[in-house]
Protein backbone atom coordinates (compact mmCIF):
# COMPACT_ATOMS: atom_id res chain seq x y z
CA UNK A 1 0.00 0.00 0.00
CA UNK A 2 1.59 3.32 -0.79
CA UNK A 3 0.91 6.45 1.04
CA UNK A 4 -0.22 8.47 -2.19
CA UNK A 5 -3.40 5.93 -2.33
CA UNK A 6 -4.83 6.24 1.09
CA UNK A 7 -7.68 4.10 2.08
CA UNK A 8 -11.06 5.19 1.06
CA UNK A 9 -12.44 4.99 4.83
CA UNK A 10 -9.11 7.79 5.96
CA UNK A 11 -11.59 10.37 6.74
CA UNK A 12 -13.74 8.70 9.10
CA UNK A 13 -10.89 7.45 11.36
CA UNK A 14 -9.61 8.87 14.08
CA UNK A 15 -6.36 11.24 13.64
CA UNK A 16 -3.87 9.12 15.71
CA UNK A 17 -5.21 5.85 13.20
CA UNK A 18 -5.24 7.67 10.04
CA UNK A 19 -1.25 8.99 10.74
CA UNK A 20 -0.27 5.57 11.96
CA UNK A 21 -2.01 3.66 8.87
CA UNK A 22 -0.27 6.78 6.50
CA UNK A 23 3.17 6.10 8.37
CA UNK A 24 6.15 3.57 7.01
CA UNK A 25 7.58 3.08 10.32
CA UNK A 26 6.17 -0.60 10.73
CA UNK A 27 7.07 -1.31 14.41
CA UNK A 28 5.44 1.72 15.99
CA UNK A 29 2.71 1.10 13.87
CA UNK A 30 2.66 -1.94 15.44
CA UNK A 31 3.17 -1.16 18.87
CA UNK A 32 0.12 2.01 18.76
CA UNK A 33 -2.12 -0.93 17.40
CA UNK A 34 -1.25 -3.03 20.57
CA UNK A 35 -1.74 -0.09 22.62
CA UNK A 36 -5.18 0.63 21.18
CA UNK A 37 -6.45 -3.16 21.25
CA UNK A 38 -5.01 -3.59 24.68
CA UNK A 39 -7.03 -0.30 25.78
CA UNK A 40 -10.08 -1.66 24.14
CA UNK A 41 -9.75 -5.11 26.18
CA UNK A 42 -8.83 -3.80 29.50
CA UNK A 43 -12.30 -1.89 29.03
CA UNK A 44 -13.98 -5.36 28.37
CA UNK A 45 -12.37 -7.22 31.13
CA UNK A 46 -13.10 -4.27 33.37
CA UNK A 47 -16.98 -4.77 32.33
CA UNK A 48 -16.91 -8.65 32.69
CA UNK A 49 -15.30 -8.37 36.04
CA UNK A 50 -18.03 -5.79 37.08
CA UNK A 51 -20.38 -8.55 35.84
CA UNK A 52 -18.80 -11.75 37.07
CA UNK A 53 -18.19 -9.81 40.41
CA UNK A 54 -22.37 -8.50 40.43
CA UNK A 55 -22.99 -12.31 39.34
CA UNK A 56 -21.06 -13.25 42.59
CA UNK A 57 -22.98 -10.84 44.90
CA UNK A 58 -26.47 -11.63 43.85
CA UNK A 59 -25.41 -15.23 44.31
CA UNK A 60 -24.01 -15.37 47.22
CA UNK A 61 -26.96 -12.71 49.31
CA UNK A 62 -29.09 -15.73 47.67
CA UNK A 63 -26.85 -18.29 49.00
CA UNK A 64 -26.76 -16.61 52.18
CA UNK A 65 -30.59 -16.32 52.62
CA UNK A 66 -31.15 -20.18 51.24
CA UNK A 67 -28.73 -20.69 54.19
CA UNK A 68 -29.71 -18.03 56.63
CA UNK A 69 -33.23 -18.06 56.10
CA UNK A 70 -33.63 -22.06 55.58
CA UNK A 71 -34.71 -21.52 51.91
CA UNK A 72 -34.56 -24.89 51.56
CA UNK A 73 -36.81 -25.58 54.60
CA UNK A 74 -39.35 -23.03 52.89
CA UNK A 75 -39.52 -25.01 49.59
CA UNK A 76 -40.18 -28.31 51.61
CA UNK A 77 -42.47 -26.09 53.57
CA UNK A 78 -43.91 -25.23 50.19
CA UNK A 79 -44.23 -28.43 48.54
CA UNK A 80 -45.70 -29.60 52.26
CA UNK A 81 -48.61 -27.33 51.67
CA UNK A 82 -49.50 -28.55 48.38
CA UNK A 83 -49.28 -31.58 49.87
CA UNK A 84 -51.85 -30.54 52.26
CA UNK A 85 -53.84 -28.83 50.01
CA UNK A 86 -54.32 -32.53 48.18
CA UNK A 87 -54.53 -34.10 51.34
CA UNK A 88 -57.48 -31.39 52.25
CA UNK A 89 -59.36 -31.78 48.94
CA UNK A 90 -59.25 -35.04 48.61
CA UNK A 91 -60.80 -35.09 51.87
CA UNK A 92 -63.60 -32.80 50.79
CA UNK A 93 -64.08 -34.84 47.70
CA UNK A 94 -64.39 -38.25 49.62
CA UNK A 95 -67.03 -36.52 52.17
CA UNK A 96 -69.35 -35.42 49.11
CA UNK A 97 -68.61 -39.28 48.13
CA UNK A 98 -69.33 -40.53 51.39
CA UNK A 99 -72.75 -38.45 51.16
CA UNK A 100 -73.57 -39.33 47.75
CA UNK A 101 -73.12 -43.34 48.65
CA UNK A 102 -75.14 -43.12 51.84
CA UNK A 103 -78.10 -41.05 50.28
CA UNK A 104 -77.97 -43.20 47.16
CA UNK A 105 -79.85 -46.53 48.87
CA UNK A 106 -82.03 -44.40 50.98
CA UNK A 107 -83.70 -42.58 47.40
CA UNK A 108 -83.60 -46.71 46.28
CA UNK A 109 -85.17 -47.82 49.22
CA UNK A 110 -87.75 -44.33 48.91
CA UNK A 111 -88.33 -45.16 45.59
CA UNK A 112 -89.45 -49.17 45.87
CA UNK A 113 -91.19 -48.28 48.97
CA UNK A 114 -93.34 -45.83 46.65
CA UNK A 115 -93.84 -48.77 43.82
CA UNK A 116 -95.51 -51.07 46.80
CA UNK A 117 -98.00 -47.99 47.82
CA UNK A 118 -98.74 -47.43 43.93
CA UNK A 119 -99.80 -51.21 43.60
CA UNK A 120 -102.84 -51.15 46.10
CA UNK A 121 -103.08 -47.09 45.71
CA UNK A 122 -104.63 -45.55 43.02
CA UNK A 123 -106.50 -42.31 41.04
CA UNK A 124 -106.08 -39.08 42.99
CA UNK A 125 -105.92 -41.28 46.14
CA UNK A 126 -104.08 -39.25 48.93
CA UNK A 127 -101.36 -42.19 49.09
CA UNK A 128 -101.59 -42.79 45.65
CA UNK A 129 -100.41 -38.84 44.75
CA UNK A 130 -97.58 -38.87 48.12
CA UNK A 131 -96.28 -42.06 46.17
CA UNK A 132 -95.96 -40.67 42.66
CA UNK A 133 -94.04 -37.35 44.24
CA UNK A 134 -91.84 -39.38 46.49
CA UNK A 135 -90.85 -41.75 43.62
CA UNK A 136 -90.24 -38.66 41.45
CA UNK A 137 -87.86 -36.96 44.43
CA UNK A 138 -86.27 -40.57 44.43
CA UNK A 139 -85.45 -40.59 40.25
CA UNK A 140 -84.51 -36.72 40.79
CA UNK A 141 -82.14 -37.19 43.86
CA UNK A 142 -80.20 -40.40 42.08
CA UNK A 143 -80.00 -38.19 39.13
CA UNK A 144 -78.73 -35.26 41.43
CA UNK A 145 -76.21 -37.57 43.44
CA UNK A 146 -74.93 -38.69 40.41
CA UNK A 147 -74.34 -35.19 39.07
CA UNK A 148 -72.72 -34.54 42.49
CA UNK A 149 -70.33 -37.76 42.37
CA UNK A 150 -69.18 -36.66 39.32
CA UNK A 151 -68.95 -32.84 40.29
CA UNK A 152 -66.05 -34.43 42.66
CA UNK A 153 -63.75 -35.16 39.65
CA UNK A 154 -62.10 -31.83 40.01
CA UNK A 155 -60.08 -32.74 42.73
CA UNK A 156 -58.24 -35.09 40.32
CA UNK A 157 -58.23 -32.44 37.60
CA UNK A 158 -56.80 -29.23 40.45
CA UNK A 159 -54.60 -32.04 42.02
CA UNK A 160 -52.75 -32.86 38.54
CA UNK A 161 -51.94 -29.28 37.96
CA UNK A 162 -50.61 -29.07 41.97
CA UNK A 163 -48.28 -32.13 41.41
CA UNK A 164 -47.06 -30.51 38.06
CA UNK A 165 -46.31 -27.41 40.10
CA UNK A 166 -44.69 -29.24 43.62
CA UNK A 167 -41.83 -30.94 40.71
CA UNK A 168 -41.71 -27.70 39.09
CA UNK A 169 -40.62 -25.88 42.50
CA UNK A 170 -38.59 -29.14 43.12
CA UNK A 171 -36.71 -28.19 40.05
CA UNK A 172 -36.40 -24.52 40.88
CA UNK A 173 -35.08 -26.00 44.30
CA UNK A 174 -32.01 -27.76 42.56
CA UNK A 175 -31.11 -25.04 39.60
CA UNK A 176 -30.72 -22.77 42.81
CA UNK A 177 -28.47 -24.63 44.86
CA UNK A 178 -26.54 -25.99 41.48
CA UNK A 179 -26.48 -22.03 40.89
CA UNK A 180 -25.11 -21.44 44.27
CA UNK A 181 -22.39 -24.48 44.26
CA UNK A 182 -20.84 -23.05 40.88
CA UNK A 183 -20.47 -19.59 42.04
CA UNK A 184 -19.37 -20.52 45.21
CA UNK A 185 -16.63 -22.70 43.52
CA UNK A 186 -15.71 -20.21 41.26
CA UNK A 187 -15.14 -17.70 44.17
CA UNK A 188 -13.94 -20.17 45.98
CA UNK A 189 -15.16 -18.41 49.27
CA UNK A 190 -17.86 -20.73 50.07
CA UNK A 191 -15.01 -23.50 50.68
CA UNK A 192 -15.26 -23.52 55.28
CA UNK A 193 -12.09 -25.27 55.02
CA UNK A 194 -9.87 -21.93 55.08
CA UNK A 195 -8.36 -21.00 58.50
CA UNK A 196 -7.98 -17.60 57.80
CA UNK A 197 -11.54 -15.25 57.37
CA UNK A 198 -11.41 -13.44 54.15
CA UNK A 199 -14.44 -12.08 53.08
CA UNK A 200 -16.35 -13.66 49.75
CA UNK A 201 -15.63 -10.32 47.94
CA UNK A 202 -11.95 -10.50 48.58
CA UNK A 203 -11.93 -14.09 47.35
CA UNK A 204 -13.92 -13.61 44.19
CA UNK A 205 -11.63 -10.40 43.08
CA UNK A 206 -8.25 -11.99 43.91
CA UNK A 207 -9.82 -14.90 41.86
CA UNK A 208 -11.00 -13.00 39.07
CA UNK A 209 -7.91 -10.65 39.03
CA UNK A 210 -5.96 -14.16 38.57
CA UNK A 211 -7.83 -14.45 35.17
CA UNK A 212 -6.79 -11.20 34.62
CA UNK A 213 -10.36 -9.22 35.24
CA UNK B 1 -68.28 -58.15 34.92
CA UNK B 2 -65.14 -58.12 36.52
CA UNK B 3 -63.50 -54.48 35.78
CA UNK B 4 -60.53 -52.92 36.73
CA UNK B 5 -60.06 -49.12 37.68
CA UNK B 6 -56.52 -47.61 37.45
CA UNK B 7 -55.87 -43.61 38.87
CA UNK B 8 -53.12 -42.40 40.97
CA UNK B 9 -56.39 -40.41 42.34
CA UNK B 10 -58.65 -42.18 44.97
CA UNK B 11 -60.92 -40.18 44.37
CA UNK B 12 -60.86 -40.30 40.76
CA UNK B 13 -61.11 -43.97 41.42
CA UNK B 14 -64.18 -43.72 43.61
CA UNK B 15 -65.99 -41.37 41.27
CA UNK B 16 -65.63 -43.82 38.29
CA UNK B 17 -66.58 -47.01 40.63
CA UNK B 18 -69.64 -44.78 42.01
CA UNK B 19 -70.60 -44.09 38.35
CA UNK B 20 -70.31 -47.62 37.15
CA UNK B 21 -72.44 -48.71 40.01
CA UNK B 22 -75.05 -46.21 39.38
CA UNK B 23 -74.90 -47.85 35.99
CA UNK B 24 -75.55 -51.32 37.06
CA UNK B 25 -72.44 -52.65 37.25
CA UNK B 26 -71.88 -54.90 40.23
CA UNK B 27 -69.76 -53.16 43.16
CA UNK B 28 -67.86 -55.96 44.69
CA UNK B 29 -67.02 -57.27 40.78
CA UNK B 30 -64.78 -53.79 40.23
CA UNK B 31 -61.17 -53.84 41.66
CA UNK B 32 -58.57 -50.85 41.95
CA UNK B 33 -55.09 -50.61 40.82
CA UNK B 34 -53.21 -47.19 41.50
CA UNK B 35 -50.61 -47.20 38.65
CA UNK B 36 -50.15 -49.40 35.58
CA UNK B 37 -47.33 -51.21 37.10
CA UNK B 38 -49.92 -52.25 39.86
CA UNK B 39 -52.44 -52.76 37.50
CA UNK B 40 -50.60 -55.53 34.91
CA UNK B 41 -49.50 -57.64 38.01
CA UNK B 42 -53.50 -57.74 39.06
CA UNK B 43 -54.60 -58.62 35.60
CA UNK B 44 -51.99 -61.05 35.13
CA UNK B 45 -53.35 -62.99 38.48
CA UNK B 46 -56.89 -62.70 37.87
CA UNK B 47 -59.52 -62.35 34.46
CA UNK B 48 -60.98 -59.26 34.35
CA UNK B 49 -63.13 -58.17 31.80
CA UNK B 50 -62.33 -54.63 30.98
CA UNK B 51 -59.81 -52.23 31.97
CA UNK B 52 -60.91 -48.15 32.28
CA UNK B 53 -57.78 -46.39 33.20
CA UNK B 54 -56.17 -42.99 33.66
CA UNK B 55 -53.46 -41.62 31.30
CA UNK B 56 -51.16 -39.86 33.74
CA UNK B 57 -49.89 -42.05 36.27
CA UNK B 58 -46.48 -42.10 38.21
CA UNK B 59 -44.41 -45.53 37.42
CA UNK B 60 -46.43 -46.89 34.63
CA UNK B 61 -48.78 -44.76 32.66
CA UNK B 62 -52.48 -45.31 31.02
CA UNK B 63 -50.34 -45.35 27.25
CA UNK B 64 -47.72 -47.57 28.52
CA UNK B 65 -50.03 -49.46 30.38
CA UNK B 66 -52.30 -50.24 27.51
CA UNK B 67 -49.37 -50.78 25.04
CA UNK B 68 -48.13 -53.86 28.11
CA UNK B 69 -51.59 -55.52 27.81
CA UNK B 70 -51.83 -56.09 23.92
CA UNK B 71 -47.77 -57.30 23.98
CA UNK B 72 -48.99 -59.63 26.58
CA UNK B 73 -51.04 -62.82 24.58
CA UNK B 74 -52.89 -63.99 27.60
CA UNK B 75 -54.45 -60.40 28.44
CA UNK B 76 -53.95 -58.60 24.56
CA UNK B 77 -57.47 -58.87 23.83
CA UNK B 78 -58.97 -56.83 26.75
CA UNK B 79 -60.91 -54.38 26.36
CA UNK B 80 -59.44 -51.10 27.41
CA UNK B 81 -61.34 -47.28 28.17
CA UNK B 82 -58.78 -44.50 28.36
CA UNK B 83 -60.07 -41.94 30.53
CA UNK B 84 -58.24 -38.99 30.78
CA UNK B 85 -57.73 -35.42 31.24
CA UNK B 86 -55.51 -35.45 28.32
CA UNK B 87 -57.65 -33.99 25.14
CA UNK B 88 -54.53 -33.83 23.07
CA UNK B 89 -54.54 -34.77 19.35
CA UNK B 90 -51.25 -36.60 19.70
CA UNK B 91 -52.02 -38.35 22.77
CA UNK B 92 -55.45 -39.60 21.53
CA UNK B 93 -54.09 -41.03 18.24
CA UNK B 94 -51.04 -42.38 20.47
CA UNK B 95 -53.72 -44.20 22.05
CA UNK B 96 -55.29 -45.42 18.93
CA UNK B 97 -52.45 -46.67 17.64
CA UNK B 98 -51.66 -48.76 20.69
CA UNK B 99 -55.43 -50.25 20.48
CA UNK B 100 -57.46 -48.46 23.06
CA UNK B 101 -61.10 -49.82 22.82
CA UNK B 102 -62.43 -45.83 24.12
CA UNK B 103 -61.13 -42.66 24.91
CA UNK B 104 -63.33 -40.19 27.52
CA UNK B 105 -62.26 -37.07 28.24
CA UNK B 106 -62.36 -35.64 31.92
CA UNK B 107 -64.23 -33.95 33.30
CA UNK B 108 -67.41 -36.24 31.47
CA UNK B 109 -70.74 -37.47 32.62
CA UNK B 110 -72.62 -40.95 33.39
CA UNK B 111 -74.18 -40.39 30.22
CA UNK B 112 -70.66 -40.27 28.26
CA UNK B 113 -69.44 -43.21 30.36
CA UNK B 114 -72.61 -45.16 29.76
CA UNK B 115 -72.47 -44.49 25.79
CA UNK B 116 -68.57 -45.28 25.39
CA UNK B 117 -69.23 -48.85 27.30
CA UNK B 118 -72.01 -49.87 25.26
CA UNK B 119 -69.96 -48.76 22.23
CA UNK B 120 -66.68 -51.04 23.13
CA UNK B 121 -69.63 -53.80 23.88
CA UNK B 122 -70.99 -53.60 20.67
CA UNK B 123 -68.05 -53.32 18.53
CA UNK B 124 -66.26 -56.21 20.48
CA UNK B 125 -70.13 -58.23 19.94
CA UNK B 126 -69.85 -57.41 16.39
CA UNK B 127 -66.13 -58.74 16.36
CA UNK B 128 -66.64 -61.98 18.22
CA UNK B 129 -69.84 -62.76 16.01
CA UNK B 130 -67.79 -62.55 12.58
CA UNK B 131 -65.13 -64.60 14.28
Amino acid sequence: MNAEFPLAIDEDLPPQLRDLLNSADGPAFEQALDVIVRQREQHLFRALGQLARDLHDAVRRLGGELAHDGVTASVADARQHLQDVLEMSAQAANRSLDFAERMRPQADALAQNAGEVLAWASGNDAAAVLARQALEFADVSRAGLADMVLAQSWQDLTGQRIKRVAAFIGSVESSLLELVRLTGALAGSEVPARTTQVSSQEDADRLLSEFGF
Amino acid sequence: MKILVVDDFSTMRRIVRNLLVELGFSGPLIQEADDGDNALTMLRSTPFDLVITDWNMPNMSGIDLLRAIRAEPSIKALPVLMVTAENNRDQIIAAAQAGVNGYVVKPFSAATLEEKLARIFERLAASGAKA
